[in-house]
């Protein structure tokens, strides 16, 4: 720690870090100064010239922009003198010559920057007469954001964003003087996976969202800070509801997580909330569907339980519920196994095919996402971060950026390969996720590692993949360096589940354990694994095979509609309760929408089941189950109950443990021709029922590199048809020359390929027109 | 219309004079001007893959500088300084003179595609006000008389090159100084001849 220095402020002293900016000192010891341009996460650029202050400079007192002038020892500063009010009274008049006055029709006014930075600081009155600037508005730039570049104050936040943070400058200002405005490229709209930031950090009403758009004004809003449930980094939100429609979600600067930053995914996939197509009363699939009520469900379901004691009973989990929900329901398994003196044929599956072993064996390894900022070194080996943990991705730009050096492996994550030091591609790792070479003479990595600071984020690239190399990289790691490890769990709550189910096992196991010869039971908990799996087509043989099957669920789906009894839950949102992100930490999810129809939360009916095997047994209530919980947690001194969460100190969440035991084997498989991977946007039930994105993931494209079966004939867009057996799909190709010859990338969250059997190759096929074009 | 082997392979070896391949961008702007005669969209398409950055980067630099040109000009660009020296020596009357002649108003280029007509800020030729630049080969000492007859001239003759001495020697008057180089290249289209990265013509000989 650096020794703090000392400035005045407005004739007052204050003790700040020395490096620090004039902007960020005041604000820290309370003395707000108005800024549009200036953003905490971002890079200084003084394009607003709002934040003007006064310091005493040897050549007298001078105005400065407090946000790109650091302070130093004995710095005066004024915020308040009649220089800086009538600097802050001219910026403002010159901001809003242009700026239009349709603040009764914008979305901002309410909690525009703008419109309260004029009544706080403005001359209250303008003596420009001319015509303003006009643009045509809006425009989209996306199939998501609009832009109204009249109402634009160039304070280039979003630019930056996209450039600094999200790294893909798709966004830039255009032309120069009074013509400037910001523009995407004509047929290059800003498709980002971050776009949704840059609406939430406009300080004006010129980025807004289509799903927001003229839906609420913001003072009608009811608002509750939550934890975003799509990926397991757990950002922080507040959601925004009105009339018991949630309208919005913001991202919250919560420092150990995604730092205010959200996902699109994140922060558009909500509408499903709302959708009619929602399952708000008990279904019986007979012949015929028809509507029971939640007692009758319960005594059927129970009647099916208990009927057969020697009965197969699993249990498909999804990564949707709370961690007092997988408590709940692994209290009801332990109690079903004692009640039908059956242990053995009952058990739980998680639905996620990257589920393996991990690294839980030793808690001091365990990393947390703030190490990212302090390693020397970052080595990935996962998934395509940037589709599976998008506010991690920025993490580790940000990281980069600020010099640690990120070695990538595997054949996934070319997305990122600019980011990287070293990308150990084919010549290191062979298709099967092999070494080619021994870990300790790969060229240069030593070198990053030895006695350094590493944090590692591993993970399973492909659903097939044998774990033995990763685990043999981590080990290696761990000898050579200081280690700290991230497990690159992706889905949801899945550590909740981890932490709070005795015995965790894969979908691989279910589809190896079933036994036709038995009678069987499924339940399936907002678990949709007969789409989206490499498994997809076994699970769903299996479940027809069933001799019932329970799904609890909000929709329909490929998975529920094999179902003979479907029981509707609830969201987040319409649940109280806690999830544990990827470094464990435990965080709040807070109720603010009614639970619609007569849904019922997953707990409910654990609860009720419970009560059919012994009366005495109930859970009343979710804090019930929370303090329940937390008796398990490991460390005594701060458990992660609601009343410890919700105290001030620990908004940003609680880091806890608790053992973990995931039952999974080894997935071995040669000749790997197909990489599976899961992309940010697919056809999950939740996103095709959110008009606003539905239709980001119904592009479907397989990625291969140039060499690949068809030599430098194939363009991109081609149109491919990939057959096995008597499966034939086509498809787009996109090229993407990070892979090695002969893979194939297929995102297995699309629909469409779920038939494809991971085990047996495939036949490509150009699509006869491209054929001609190409040999004419 | 994708680039010309040769054009890429041209844009190559500019790229490899910088250490960063970004910082070929301006150069490159120009090879497009002078492939097209303005900046096209294929053109900044071809330049983001090149350089390695998006096309609304490219674009964004190549809006922003005036030089670059966003639309079609005509076979002779003229450009009539109206800066404050030049203004001071009555550049009103060049300008209002070639404005005549041609019938174009600021930044319009004539249904023949011979000549586009702008006013610009100062062009660094303050010793020779009022100046011009004819497909910025610089011209100084000018009179409303001589503007007109080098418009003419330029009309009639149509010179697939313009180069800045014998234009001077022709319609010039006052000159400032000798330039530094004795660059007798010239250039054609709305393109400054720049000899190392291609864009200047040899001499008509």
């Amino acid at each position: 720690m650096t020794d703090k220095i000392t400035i005045n402020v407005n004739g007052s002293e204050i003790s700040t870090e020395p490096d620090q900016l004039i902007i960020e000192a005041c604000e820290d010891s309370g003395i707000h100064i108005p800024r549009f341009c200036w953003h905490k996460r971002m890079d200084p650029v003084g394009m607003c010239r709002m934040c003007l202050v006064e310091i005493d400079t040897p050549r007298g007192k001078a105005l400065v922009p407090s946000c790109t002038t650091k302070v130093s020892e004995d710095l005066i500063v004024d915020t308040e003198s009649e220089v800086v009010k009538k600097a802050q009274e001219g910026v403002l008049e010159f901001l809003l010559i242009n700026h239009p006055l349709d603040c009764p029709v914008c979305d901002k006014a309410g909690e525009c920057p703008l419109q309260d930075q004029t009544m706080a600081y403005g001359p209250g009155e303008s003596r420009f007469v001319e015509d303003k600037r006009h643009f045509e508005k809006p425009i989209p730039i996306s199939e998501i954001i609009l832009l109204d570049r009249e109402r634009c104050i160039l304070c280039a936040r979003c630019t930056r964003f996209s450039d600094e943070i999200s790294g893909d400058p798709l966004i830039e200002f255009i032309q120069r003087g009074n013509k400037t405005q910001v523009n995407t490229f004509p047929d290059e709209p800003f498709r980002s996976y971050f776009s949704g930031n840059t609406v939430q950090i406009c300080p004006v009403g010129a980025l807004t969202s289509t799903s927001y758009r003229f839906k609420a004004r913001p003072w009608d809003l009811k608002k509750v800070s939550s934890t975003c449930n799509c990926c397991s980094v757990g950002c922080s939100v507040e959601l925004n509801v009105s009339q018991n429609k949630m309208l919005r979600i913001l991202g919250e600067d919560n420092d150990f997580t995604n730092q205010g930053w959200l996902s699109d995914k994140g922060r558009y996939n909500f509408e499903y909330l709302h959708s009619d197509k929602r399952i708000t009363l008990p279904l019986l699939i007979d012949s015929s569907t028809q509507e029971v009520s939640i007692n009758e469900s319960m005594d059927l379901i129970s009647n099916e339980i208990f009927s057969h004691k020697k009965s197969s009973v699993s249990f498909i989990v999804g990564p949707n519920s709370t961690n007092e929900e997988y408590f709940a329901l692994n209290n009801f398994v332990n109690d079903l196994k004692e009640k039908n003196d059956n242990s053995e044929n009952i058990n739980i599956y998680f639905s996620d095919d990257y589920l393996y072993k991990g690294f839980f064996e030793n808690q001091e390894k365990l990393g947390e996402i703030k190490d990212l900022d302090l390693a020397d070194t970052i080595i990935l080996w996962s998934q395509d971060i940037k589709d599976n943990l998008p506010t991690l991705y920025l993490r580790i730009k940000q990281a980069v950026k600020n010099g640690k050096k990120l070695l990538i492996f595997g054949h996934t994550n070319t997305a990122i390969k600019e980011l990287t030091e070293h990308y150990f591609g084919e010549e290191i790792i062979n298709k099967n996720f092999e070494f080619n070479v021994e870990i300790s003479e790969i060229p240069d990595l030593e070198e990053f590692i030895l006695d350094k600071n590493v944090v590692a984020i591993l993970g399973k690239s492909s659903p097939i993949q044998d774990v033995e190399p990763i685990t043999e990289l981590f080990q290696y790691l761990n000898e050579k360096s200081n280690l700290k490890v991230l497990n690159a769990f992706s889905k949801g709550n899945t550590f909740g589940a981890l932490q709070n189910i005795d015995c965790v096992k894969g979908l691989n196991e279910f589809v190896n354990e079933f036994d036709e010869s038995k009678r069987n039971l499924v339940f399936t908990i907002g678990a949709n694994p007969v789409n989206n799996s490499v498994l997809s087509k076994k699970i769903k043989d299996r479940l027809i095979m069933s001799d019932f099957v329970v799904a609890l669920d909000m929709f329909l789906n490929e998975t529920t509609e094999l179902a003979n009894i479907i029981l509707p839950t609830t969201s987040y949102g319409e649940k109280e309760g806690t999830v544990t992100n990827l470094e464990m930490r435990i965080l709040k999810q807070n109720k603010i929408l009614p639970v619609p129809g007569s849904a019922l939360s997953d707990w409910e009916y654990w609860s009720m089941l419970l009560n059919k095997i012994d009366n005495e047994k109930l859970f009343e209530s979710e804090i019930e189950l929370n303090s329940l919980m937390c008796d398990e947690y490991i460390d005594k001194e701060i458990l992660p109950s609601f009343e410890n969460l919700n105290k001030p100190q620990n908004l940003d969440g609680i880091l806890n443990f608790k053992p973990i035991n995931i039952e999974i084997e080894n997935i071995n498989l040669i000749n790997l021709e197909m990489l599976f991977v899961h992309r940010l946007y697919g056809d999950s039930s939740s996103q095709i029922n959110s008009p606003s994105i539905s239709m980001l993931g119904s592009e479907r494209f397989i990625e291969m590199n140039y060499a690949t079966y068809f030599g430098s004939y194939m363009l991109n867009n081609d149109v491919v048809t990939l057959t096995q057996d008597d499966v034939s799909i086509q498809v787009n190709v996109y090229i993407n020359d990070s892979l090695p010859d002969n893979l194939i990338i297929i995102p297995i969250n699309r629909r469409g390929f779920q038939n494809l059997d991971p085990q047996k190759k495939v036949e490509l096929e150009v699509a006869n027109s491209r054929e001609q074009l190409s040999v004419s | 219309m994708s680039w010309e082997k040769e054009l890429i392979e041209k844009a190559n070896e500019i790229i490899d004079l910088y250490p960063e391949k970004r910082s070929a961008l301006a150069p490159l702007l120009y090879l497009a001007q002078e492939r097209d005669g303005y900046i096209s969209d294929e053109s900044i398409v071809e330049i983001s893959n090149l350089v390695g950055i998006t096309e609304v980067q490219v674009k964004s630099v190549a809006s922003f500088y005036s030089m670059y040109k966003e639309e079609q000009t005509g076979k002779y660009l003229l450009s009539v300084c109206k800066s404050i020296s030049c203004e001071i020596n009555d550049s009103r009357s060049v300008i209002d003179s070639v404005k005549e002649f041609t019938g174009l108003e600021n930044y319009e280029t004539d249904v023949d595609k011979v000549f586009t007509f702008e006013e610009v800020e100062c062009i660094g030729a303050c010793g020779g006000a009022p100046a011009v630049q004819i497909n910025y080969e610089t011209v100084e000492g000018l009179t409303p008389q001589k503007s007109i007859e080098l418009c003419e001239w330029l009309k009639e003759e149509k010179p697939e090159v313009v180069v800045a001495e014998e234009l001077q020697n022709m319609f010039g008057g006052v000159k400032s100084f000798d330039w530094a180089i004795n660059d007798n290249t010239g250039s054609s289209y709305s393109v400054p001849g720049f000899q190392n990265i291609g864009t200047a013509k040899e001499k008509r000989i």
